[in-house]
């Protein structure tokens, strides 16, 4: 497999010497863009494997842009944003975005999402979805539907089943609450947050060892969840 | 004209002439056992209660009126003007300047007593004009006040100008009696320039309806009063203006208490405000410039002796310039969610929410400073959700949390502990440090709060964001001291009714 290509679209020349760093180091190949308008023929040109993008840029809102890429690419778009932004984060997600990261973040932050988003489109290429999902105690067999923690078996509702495979679909990346709703319960109850919230902690009781202190059913309050992949 | 003879009937000359007549009827009955000389008396007892009752002029024309009675009936020749004898002449005489004599100085005593009553009243009420002036605080209720109690003493219409501090008079009490006519206004200027009284009963203006007395205070004029009376010669009784002049002179004492009062507390305001200001940016620039600092500090090392340093040494100055700037991050997120909670900018985004979850994020983002920190959470498992700003209530369990493992042992434990009424949710989080210092228990809410001395470093911002948001959400929060040591931080969320829309079947 190449280097994985990487276009990066942010305008702060500070922000872009630290990533090109980070990016070029790990082995990707980088191609910048300081503007969304070159963001958009950057990314038609070079066919990269992954988007990085700023929300905050000076001829467009980094939204308008995820939009547009996503008449025509499914290219895994990771976008920067601030804390306290969280409609924002919301908005870029449902308009395509597949994950974020919070300004300031460390290099490790970005690079393991990279590598979740990178993981999901190598996931999608392949004809068959994996078979079962492992993260710590928790073991899913996806065909035989069984869920175990530790070993045991945990037995679990249609719903809350199909909450947690929805939750293995997207593993390692942020899912909105819009995105579940959507996907569990179908596009007529998308205004119902609160199940969402209400399963996910049946879920977190009959899984995590403290439903308080969650390892796998990750909140991201004001956006949404991600199931841990590590 | 009946009205002319009523006026006339009640002055008392009617009643002079009946007294004479009364005097005339007794020294009849009297005249055949006395000496005319003694029914001289009678005739003078009735002057003197003339006199003592009506005054100067009933009992003037009482004494002509004796005289001319006693010489009609009982000067020979008797029932005529007459006088056989001379001698009368004298007694006549006599008799009429004591009658006007004793008639004067009655009548001057009367006056007197009037006076003296008047004054008393007036007295009174400027006592009870003082009392209620020094229970106002306000400029405007105090000119009222005093407006009210001399338009009653005085029988007037009572109008008050208050100078600004350009000097510019600004009428706030024109109830007839200050007319904004050229002419008041140029007056009223005049009196205030000068600080004497103008207008009706004195030396200047003395054609004017009214007369302006200056409100004048220890450290100069205050405005005017505008005094127009009923009656034009109120003010012509002496001392009458002198008494006005009293009045308003306790009022302008009031008034500039009142002004002084408002301008220290405009002073003690403006101290708070420059306090605050002087906090914010002694603690945001500390707060800035420390972790930029230490940045700048392990930055330049590295680059300019990287080579020479050992590769432990280098990892710690890389840790210390994200540990800064992390702790860079946090203060200016706590000064911008500050900032939206002054300027009334925050919008609460409520929805329901299970308060575990919450809880749980805030953990989540804090694992790393909490470590291997024993946190105990307790919250029941049949608790209703809450209408909350998920955001904004995790950013409370933060600071909170925060603030524990930065005032406690980092071994310590933790304890998050939530419970429920049908009113309102209620969440302690306690832990086993060193409590708070006595009586500070409500003062570290304040913004730029931080424990005298106590050498550790924060803005003195977290807590008071805290309260601005428990607030927001109609709840309240407090702090109290644990008996068995550490200190528990409560806060209150409030329940509705109304639940959210319940879960379709799910089996």
């Amino acid at each position: 497999m190449p280097d994985p290509v990487v276009v990066l679209v942010e305008d702060e020349p500070q922000i872009r010497r630290f990533l090109r760093a980070t990016l070029t180091g790990q082995g990707y190949r980088l191609f910048e863009a300081t503007t969304g308008a070159a963001g958009i023929i950057e990314v038609g040109s070079r066919q990269p494997d992954i988007v990085i993008i700023d929300l905050g840029l000076p001829d467009t809102d980094g939204i308008d842009v995820i939009r547009r890429l996503r008449e025509w690419t499914a290219v895994p778009i990771i976008v920067l944003s601030a804390r306290g932004q969280e409609r924002d984060k919301v908005t870029a997600l449902d308009a395509g975005a597949d994950d974020y990261v919070s300004k300031p973040f460390g290099a490790g932050e970005l690079l393991a999402r990279i590598r979740v988003a990178l993981r999901h489109t190598a996931g999608a290429s392949h004809e068959a979805d994996e078979a079962a999902f492992k993260v710590g105690e928790l073991h899913v067999d996806l065909l035989r539907r069984q869920v175990a923690v530790g070993g045991a078996e945990v037995r679990l509702t249609p719903t809350e089943y199909k909450l947690l495979t929805t939750l293995i679909r997207h593993a390692g990346k942020v899912v909105t609450h819009q995105q579940l709703l959507r996907e569990v319960w179908g596009p007529t109850h998308t205004d119902q947050a609160h199940y969402v919230r209400i399963y996910m902690a049946h879920l977190r009781h009959k899984l995590e060892a403290e439903p308080a202190r969650p390892r796998y059913l990750l909140t991201e309050p004001g956006v949404g969840y991600r199931l841990a992949v590590d | 004209m009946s009205k002319d003879l009523s006026t006339w009937l009640q002055s008392g000359y009617l009643t002079a002439v009946a007294a004479v007549t009364a005097a005339t009827g007794i020294s009849w009955m009297m005249f055949p056992f006395f000496e005319p000389a003694n029914l001289i008396m009678t005739y003078l007892l009735a002057i003197v209660v003339i006199a003592a009752r009506y005054g100067r002029g009933p009992s003037v024309l009482a004494a002509v009126a004796s005289v001319a009675a006693f010489d009609f009936f009982f000067v020979p020749p008797h029932l005529t003007f007459a006088v056989a004898d001379t001698q009368y002449v004298l007694t006549f005489a006599v008799m009429l300047f004591v009658g006007l004599v004793i008639s004067g100085l009655t009548a001057r005593i009367r006056l007197q007593a009037d006076t003296a009553r008047q004054r008393e009243q007036r007295t009174a009420a400027l006592y009870a004009m003082s009392g209620q002036l020094a229970e106002t605080g306000a400029v405007e209720d105090l000119v009222a006040i005093a407006a009210r109690h001399i338009a009653e003493v005085f029988d007037a219409e009572v109008g008050a100008a208050l100078a600004d501090a350009g000097g510019q008079l600004r009428i706030v009490r024109n109830d007839g009696g200050l007319p904004a006519e050229q002419d008041d206004v140029a007056l009223s200027l005049w009196v205030l320039e000068h600080r004497r009284p103008a207008g009706l009963g004195t030396e200047t203006s003395a054609s004017a309806r009214a007369v302006y007395v200056p409100l004048v205070g220890h450290r100069g004029p205050l405005g005017v009063v505008s005094v127009r009376p009923r009656q034009r010669d109120a003010f012509a009784i002496p001392g009458s203006l002198r008494q006005l002049e009293t009045f308003i002179n306790q009022t302008a004492l009031a008034v500039e208490r009142a002004r002084s009062a408002d301008e220290a507390q405009e002073a003690r305001v403006r101290a708070e405000t420059e306090r605050l200001r002087n906090a914010l940016l002694t603690s945001v620039s500390h707060d800035l410039r420390t972790p930029l600092a230490t940045i700048t500090g392990a930055a330049t090392t590295i680059l300019e002796s990287g080579a020479h340093l050992d590769h432990r040494t280098q990892q710690e100055l890389l840790e210390s310039v994200r540990e800064e700037a992390d702790r860079l991050n946090r203060l200016v997120q706590n000064l911008l969610e500050m900032t939206r909670l002054e300027s009334g900018a925050l919008q609460l985004r409520r929805d329901w929410h299970p308060l575990e979850e919450v809880v749980g994020a805030a953990l989540g983002r804090l694992a790393k400073s909490l470590g291997t920190r024993r946190v105990t959470v307790n919250i029941p498992p049949d608790l209703p959700l809450v209408a909350i700003d998920d955001v904004l209530i995790e950013q409370v369990f933060v600071n909170l949390l925060e603030n524990a493992i930065k005032y406690t042992p980092p071994d310590s434990a933790i304890r998050i502990l939530v419970s429920a009424t049908d009113q309102s949710v209620t969440v302690e989080v306690a832990d086993h440090g060193p409590g708070l210092p006595k009586g500070h228990e409500a003062r570290v809410f304040e913004k730029f709060y931080r424990a005298a001395s106590d050498g550790r470093r924060g803005a003195g911002l977290g807590l008071a964001i805290c309260r601005g948001v428990v607030a927001a959400h109609g709840g309240r929060i407090w702090a109290h001291n644990l008996p068995e040591g550490g200190v528990a931080f409560l806060f209150t969320l409030p329940l509705t009714d109304t639940q959210p829309a319940p879960l379709p079947h799910d089996a």
